[in-house]
């Protein structure tokens, strides 16, 4: 199945190809969001906020066919 | 003109001149409200100085300024109350200066600390809105604990880069932690890499403005259990639902 996956700010790096940090990867069923970040190198400790069609969710969540994936780090400074 | 007057005149439905640009929005009672309304803004670096400016010219009638730092250089970029000349005094003074300069019907208390386990519960206790204009991710967890114990709704707001993000969370809600992991050694997001530029404060601070008017007059709609993110590099601006 593909997941729409949209990377906030820094973790815009991880996807070079694309400017809005916006790209589909194609998954097994029943993938969690952490074995995506997993199969897409993306390391864990940099994401804060998970949302699945923009609601927040957890690593644990699991994914589901055409569901959009945002992945945004932590936004901290005053 | 001394708050107690204000609030006569207003009481009568006189609106002194200081205030007619709010009463279209917010009614008279609405400008009431916020003159009556006890704010603590946490923090008084960029996204603070422009909260406890908008909150002081929109006429909230008391705002603890907490704050232990100093200002300097580095804060000239971006920090409103940061100036050539005050490099070195503490931001919650500097705050309460500005306050006494704009509206005199505004009580401003400076309190020079910074914000700890020890102190927290005591100076955020008594406000009817708390303000998170903090700089680091375990102190804006303590300000969400406090709020949550005392049931004060808090404003919360936070800036890296080009990026901000704002929510508003009331008594009964979960606290911060739905958006901050704690790990250890890390109490900073990427504003470590991306810095803070000029307008971002700017941007997120009126957000959260609004945000403590809405919360005190019951005008409008929340961000409540929505958090506003935007990313102005890209012009993205969402509101995702914080469940």
């Amino acid at each position: 199945m593909f997941i729409e996956v949209r990377l906030y700010a820094t973790l815009r790096r991880y996807a070079p190809a694309s400017l809005a940090g916006v790209f589909s990867v194609e998954v097994p069923m029943d993938c969690t969001v952490a074995e995506l970040l997993n199969m897409i190198s993306i390391d864990p400790t940099e994401v804060h906020i998970i949302m699945i069609n923009g609601v927040n969710s957890k690593s644990t969540s699991a994914l589901h066919e055409g569901d959009r994936l945002g992945l945004f780090p932590p936004v901290g400074g005053g | 003109m001394i708050l107690q007057k204000t609030i006569e005149l207003l009481e009568k439905g006189e609106v002194p001149q200081r205030y007619l640009r709010n009463i279209g929005t917010i009614g008279i009672e609405g400008q009431l409200c916020l003159l009556n309304a006890k704010v603590a803004v946490v923090g008084a670096g960029g996204l603070g100085g422009n909260i406890i400016e908008s909150l002081t010219r929109q006429g909230v009638g008391y705002l603890r300024i907490i704050d232990g730092d100093n200002f300097a250089a580095h804060n000239l970029n971006r920090q409103l109350l940061a100036t050539e000349g005050n490099i070195g005094v503490n931001k919650a003074l500097a705050a309460v200066r500005r306050i006494a300069e704009i509206n005199s019907d505004v009580s401003g208390e400076a309190i020079p600390q910074m914000l700890d386990e020890e102190n927290a519960d005591l100076l955020l206790s008594g406000m009817d809105v708390v303000v998170d204009a903090l700089d680091t991710i375990s102190s804006r967890l303590l300000v969400s604990k406090i709020t949550k114990k005392r049931g004060i709704p808090l404003v919360h707001g936070a800036i890296a880069g080009f990026t901000g993000q704002v929510t508003t969370l009331l008594p009964g809600d979960i606290g911060l932690e739905k958006i901050y992991k704690v790990s250890v050694g890390s109490d900073k997001g990427i504003e470590i890499s991306l810095g803070n530029p000029a307008a971002t404060p700017a941007l997120a601070a009126a957000i959260q403005s609004q945000e403590v008017v809405k919360i005190l007059t019951g005008v409008g709609e929340l961000l409540h259990k929505r958090l506003l993110y935007f990313d102005t590099e890209l012009n993205i601006f969402e509101i995702l639902t914080i469940e």
